[in-house]
């Protein structure tokens, strides 16, 4: 499969945590160049950094708090500085919440989730939609999880759900600017069970009970960002081994 | 129908007019006491109290700003104080990011999180403490056309309620407690200055199945029904208004 990605520039907003560094992989062999962006340290990003260099694309990291405008405005200027344009974003912000009763939870700890997923992701996609829109050509990822369906606690729910509203919503708005916007949906796929975020173990009765691999997971990634995606948007694609179906 | 709300407490956000004040007149006629709150005009939050009184049923009016916890703590306490259970909430205070994604300010776009979003969270938080306590409690949230339709600005933040109605569906479910939306369509609602203004009928009729414009009644008969109890089973759900408008 050819995904017509070569010398284009993905932008991945969290490129050290959870599906970050699988995501970057994967586009790195299909030849794109990367910005990754952290909110962590931006050593957390030398491995990945160093992998994607070995497969001869050019690789830029960034460290920044997505939920502040100005943040994201510079970096995606000092990005598009360096490789001329930013072709993919895919969001992968996360604010790790631990899993309590909504009752439990404080205002300021809802509000800082809604501010870095939610807020944040919509500040990257203002950033990054004027240069898809002059060129005509823009994909937009988000990656979401299971809670947005199964309602696991509120600050997750909302969140990813959020996303999937954003999702269509940059779909309607910035389709005829052959932009396209999607949702990823994991579940169950083990990177996420060793960093310690909400995570859905194989069961039994899953229609395939085993864990997913973060490679099965990035390959959606770069299907959606690839040439022949493009009548494809304001979708949600679930790779959870069947534990949901839209 | 007997929808086994008589007597009930309804606490209804923003119910000066439109969705908020036909939500009170219909559970006032279901015989249900009503708690209403605006943050706009005392006034016409005393009309609709008034007119709701005609039914029978207790009605205790407050100015509450929902984006402020403190505000919600107090407008609660005030429910508890005069009736001493809120059975059902309806949040249907709103505000509109208009436009897409680039064309919203910050300034804009914060105000519609705090009130679709922030809003309901805090309002929930507050009440469901009682509802637990009394094993009943029905959480009504706002959803619309956008989520499904497609809108940068306000699609995000109705569907982000929708997943905070989910989460709660699913904790409080074994307290008999059910949390849904409605989506209502394009209804002829009486806009507020500052976003436009005049009747929804005046602009163009929607290409929908239906069509016309709904009213404000046909989306409360959704709301009734979603707090009465024969809907104890339906929880979590976002259920349209919008004359067919978008299919599920």
């Amino acid at each position: 499969m050819e995904s017509n990605l070569s010398g284009k520039t993905v932008l991945i907003t969290e490129a050290a945590r959870n599906f970050g560094p699988p995501t970057a992989l994967a586009f790195a062999a299909e030849g794109t160049n990367l910005v990754l962006a952290t909110g962590d340290s931006t050593d957390d990003l030398a491995a990945t950094l160093q992998s994607a260099s070995t497969a001869g694309v050019r690789v830029k990291s960034f460290h920044w708090d997505v939920a502040d405008a100005s943040q994201v405005d510079l970096v995606v200027r000092d990005a598009v500085a360096e490789f001329g344009r930013i072709d993919v974003v895919v969001n992968n912000s996360a604010v790790a919440n631990s899993a309590q009763s909504f009752e439990t939870i404080s205002f300021s700890e809802w509000e800082r989730k809604l501010g870095v997923e939610i807020t944040g992701t919509t500040l990257v996609c203002k950033a990054v939609l004027p240069g898809m829109i002059e060129r005509r050509w823009g994909r937009i990822i988000n990656y979401i999880g299971l809670s947005a369906f199964l309602g696991s606690n509120a600050p997750d729910s909302a969140s990813e759900l959020g996303m999937v509203g954003l999702a269509r919503g940059i779909a309607r708005d910035y389709g005829k600017y052959n932009i396209t916007a999607n949702c990823i949906g994991p579940g169950g796929i083990e990177s996420a069970e060793e960093l310690g975020m909400l995570s859905f173990p194989p069961s039994d009765g899953d229609p395939l009970p085993r864990w997913g691999s973060t490679r099965e997971l990035a390959f959606l990634a770069v299907c959606l960002a690839s040439e022949d995606a493009g009548y494809v948007t304001g979708q949600c694609l679930l790779a959870n081994g069947g534990k949901y179906f839209l | 129908m007997d929808t086994g709300l008589d007597g009930k407490v309804v606490l209804i956000t923003g119910a000066t007019r439109n969705h908020g004040r036909a939500s009170a007149l219909a559970f006032a006629a279901e015989g249900a006491n009503l708690l209403l709150c605006t943050r706009q005009s005392m006034d016409l939050l005393e009309e609709t109290a008034q007119e709701a009184s005609a039914s029978g049923v207790r009605t205790v009016t407050k100015l509450c700003d929902v984006t402020d916890p403190d505000q919600v703590d107090s407008l609660v306490k005030t429910g508890m104080e005069k009736f001493g259970r809120i059975d059902v909430v309806v949040n249907n205070a709103g505000w509109r990011a208009r436009g897409s994604l680039l064309d919203i300010t910050a300034e804009q776009w914060e105000a519609a999180l705090a009130v679709n979003v922030h809003a309901p969270f805090i309002m929930c938080q507050a009440v469901i403490p009682g509802m637990k306590e009394r094993r009943f409690g029905r959480i009504i949230n706002y959803s619309g056309i956008a989520p499904f339709r497609g809108a940068s600005g306000q699609g995000t933040l109705k569907r982000a309620n929708e997943g905070l109605t989910r989460a709660i569906a699913r904790e409080y479910g074994r307290f008999n407690i059910t949390a849904n939306c409605i989506g209502p369509g394009s209804i002829d609602v009486e806009r507020t200055a500052g976003q436009e203004s005049g009747h929804e009928t005046a602009r163009e009729l929607p290409d929908v199945p239906v069509p016309r414009h709904g009213t404000v009644q046909e989306c409360s008969a959704m709301v009734v029904f979603l707090a009465s109890e024969q809907a104890a089973y339906i929880s979590g759900q976002t259920y349209l208004v919008n004359g067919g408008a978008y299919f599920l």
